[in-house]
């Protein structure tokens, strides 16, 4: 037998810290400690998957969660994302504003041909916007060729910035899926924050050959995408696994002096359902309830974090 | 391939036209359950294979055949207890095979509409001409075991192919439950006819909830329970609408027939609740609010 060949009991990356210069390893406890507004233990994000999904997207590399997993045409997966966008964000906005919480909408760019009236109703809400990519179907991935992809980031940071200017700085790349070009192509894009990468619960500087971004957390562990759509969790073991996580990272700051982020990311045509949106509102004041939390954007606690890690 | 049915239009869940149901209710309130024959041998369909294993598969077979012959007489006896009509999506086959569940559906004063003529049947890859002669036959078969006219669709497993709800339309079906995309009535764009789209549902809906997402009983009537009251109460804004599919051969079992007792029981104990038939929902929000949400749209959704 041939065996596998020499060079596979080689390991040209194996040095102390990470197999890769993006970014340098940094264990927790090292981070350099911040302070929020008012002294708050934990930043509170409320991080909003806003995504379009054709009806023909591609199934190739992987179905993006939430893609059309029955046979073309699938009115029912399609229909029931699109819900999302009709109606499952009003209600989110409604929850959200009642209680004065800003949020976040990590947007598929052509959302904002589609919709305008939607796109209206989100300037109102002073929701801050982050470029999603052009849809669900347009992911980014190694298959996709360098200049291919440029053009479809470039695309999508313009159809956003042509409606609501330059506030539009955060990027997340679909599905959390990137090829090994896509923070360099984000940051020549003019991007100064990307989430996605799933590392962290505080930021960190990633280096790209465009120059720096900004690393913001994005738990797809702890997201309603994995617990109630892949594993099938019930909505309150989603919920109630964001009060458990809120109540560590609270404690968390409180013995390092130091101040944490929670961030709550949601998707309209999951939580915002009649069924869900219940639970969704009790969650909202359980966190408050708690209290010393400091509301804010992704991009405002970016900002923060910068401003005292430079 | 599209990239989207194309059916309908964006219709923001704010400053729509108000539907007011009968009564002064805020919610419509449906109950569909789904009476179905999935042969034991069916041909196959190039998209998608009937059974998971092969055929026979006694295991899938048998388990929706106990919807026929214990879990459905169970399931209309406690709708019966709660005065509430089943809407039923009716394979149309189940009037040659089991005349005695029909007959219990019209003493009951049940809506009959079609879910085509087997579970496994799928419309994928249909041509027009087939998929209008199965909607025809359907159209006659349910006026002969009934009387009723067809008014209602749904594709079964909602395998729909690109072209079907506008043959539906130029069909004479009035309402359409392909689409998911709504809690309330919306027009839905065809290249003829008329056809709108009342909402049916795969959130509360007892396949994805016991079959696919290993709900316990208790949970999926709190999750039904949930669905109403947040309705209910959005339903003081504009009447919504609120569907409650349902399969016998899983509603039905022993294990689980409390659990349909429990939301009927929170739903009629309610005063604003307007228990309709698909049937009826489609008529009333034809005859009062289509053409409002038609201006609507076509003024920009302001």
């Amino acid at each position: 037998m041939k065996g596998l060949p020499e060079d596979y009991l080689q390991y040209p990356a194996r040095r102390r810290g990470m197999d890769h210069a993006i970014y340098p390893f940094r264990a927790l406890p090292n981070a350099r400690p911040v302070t929020w507004p008012n002294g708050a233990h934990v930043a509170l994000c409320i991080a909003v998957h806003m995504g379009h999904f054709p009806m023909d997207m591609p199934l190739k590399p992987f179905i993006a969660p939430g893609g059309m997993e029955r046979p073309y045409p699938s009115y029912w997966d399609y229909t029931l994302r699109d819900y999302g966008n009709r109606i499952g964000v009003y209600r989110l906005m409604q929850s959200l504003a009642a209680r004065k919480l800003p949020a976040t909408a990590l947007l598929s760019a052509v959302l904002a041909q589609r919709y305008p009236a939607l796109m209206d109703d989100l300037a109102a809400a002073q929701w801050e916007i982050a470029c999603a990519g052009l849809d669900m179907g347009r992911l980014h991935h190694s298959g996709v060729p360098r200049d291919e992809e440029r053009a479809t980031i470039q695309e999508a940071a313009g159809l956003l910035r042509a409606r609501f200017g330059t506030a539009v700085r955060g990027w997340h790349s679909p599905a959390h899926s990137e090829s090994s070009h896509t923070l360099r192509l984000v940051a020549e894009s003019g991007f100064s924050f990307t989430t996605g990468w799933a590392n962290d619960d505080m930021p960190y500087v990633m280096t790209t050959e465009a120059g720096r971004l900004v690393c913001m957390p994005l738990s797809q562990d702890l997201s309603d995408q994995r617990m109630l759509h892949q594993q099938h969790l019930a909505t309150e073991d989603f919920t109630n696994a964001i009060l458990t996580a809120h109540e560590t990272l609270d404690r968390e700051a409180q013995e390092t002096d130091s101040g944490r982020i929670l961030v709550v990311p949601i998707t309209p045509w999951l939580m915002g359902v009649p069924h869900r949106i219940r639970a969704f509102n009790a969650m909202l004041d359980g966190i408050m309830a708690r209290g010393n939390i400091w509301p804010a954007t992704m991009g405002q606690i970016a900002d923060h974090w910068v401003a005292q890690n430079t | 391939m599209l990239s989207e049915p194309g059916h309908y239009d964006y219709m923001p869940w704010r400053r729509r036209p108000k539907i007011t149901w009968p009564n002064g209710a805020r919610i419509a309130f449906w109950v569909a359950p789904n009476i179905e024959h999935y042969e034991l041998d069916p041909p196959p369909n190039a998209r998608r294979m009937p059974w998971t294993r092969p055929q026979p598969d006694v295991l899938g077979y048998s388990w929706r055949d106990y919807g026929n012959r214990v879990g459905f007489w169970r399931m209309a006896d406690v709708m019966a207890r709660h005065g509430v009509r089943g809407s039923v999506s009716l394979n149309v086959a189940v009037c040659d095979h089991y005349p005695e569940i029909i007959e219990r559906c019209c003493t009951l004063d049940w809506e009959l509409f079609s879910h085509g003529t087997y579970n496994t049947r799928y419309f994928y890859g249909m041509t027009e001409d087939q998929q209008r002669a199965v909607i025809r036959e359907n159209r006659e078969t349910i006026k002969r075991a009934s009387g009723q006219a067809l008014d209602g669709w749904l594709t079964p497993a909602i395998s729909n192919d690109e072209t079907t709800q506008h043959l539906l339309a130029e069909e004479g079906i009035k309402y359409t439950l392909d689409m998911l995309h709504d809690d309330q009535p919306t027009p839905i764009k065809v290249r003829s006819g008329h056809l709108i789209s009342i909402p049916y549902s795969l959130e509360i809906n007892d396949v994805p909830l016991l079959a696919m997402r290993n709900t316990p009983p208790e949970r999926f009537a709190a999750i039904c329970k949930a669905q109403f009251d947040q309705l209910y109460e959005e339903g003081t804004e504009s009447g919504t609408v609120m569907c409650m599919p349902l399969h016998p051969f899983l509603i039905g079992q022993p294990h689980r027939i409390s659990a349909l007792d429990d939301v009927l029981r929170h739903v009629v104990a309610h005063d604003k609740v307007w228990l309709a038939t698909g049937r009826e929902i489609a008529a009333w929000y034809t005859k009062d609010h289509l053409a409002e949400a038609q201006n609507w749209i076509a003024a920009g959704t302001p």
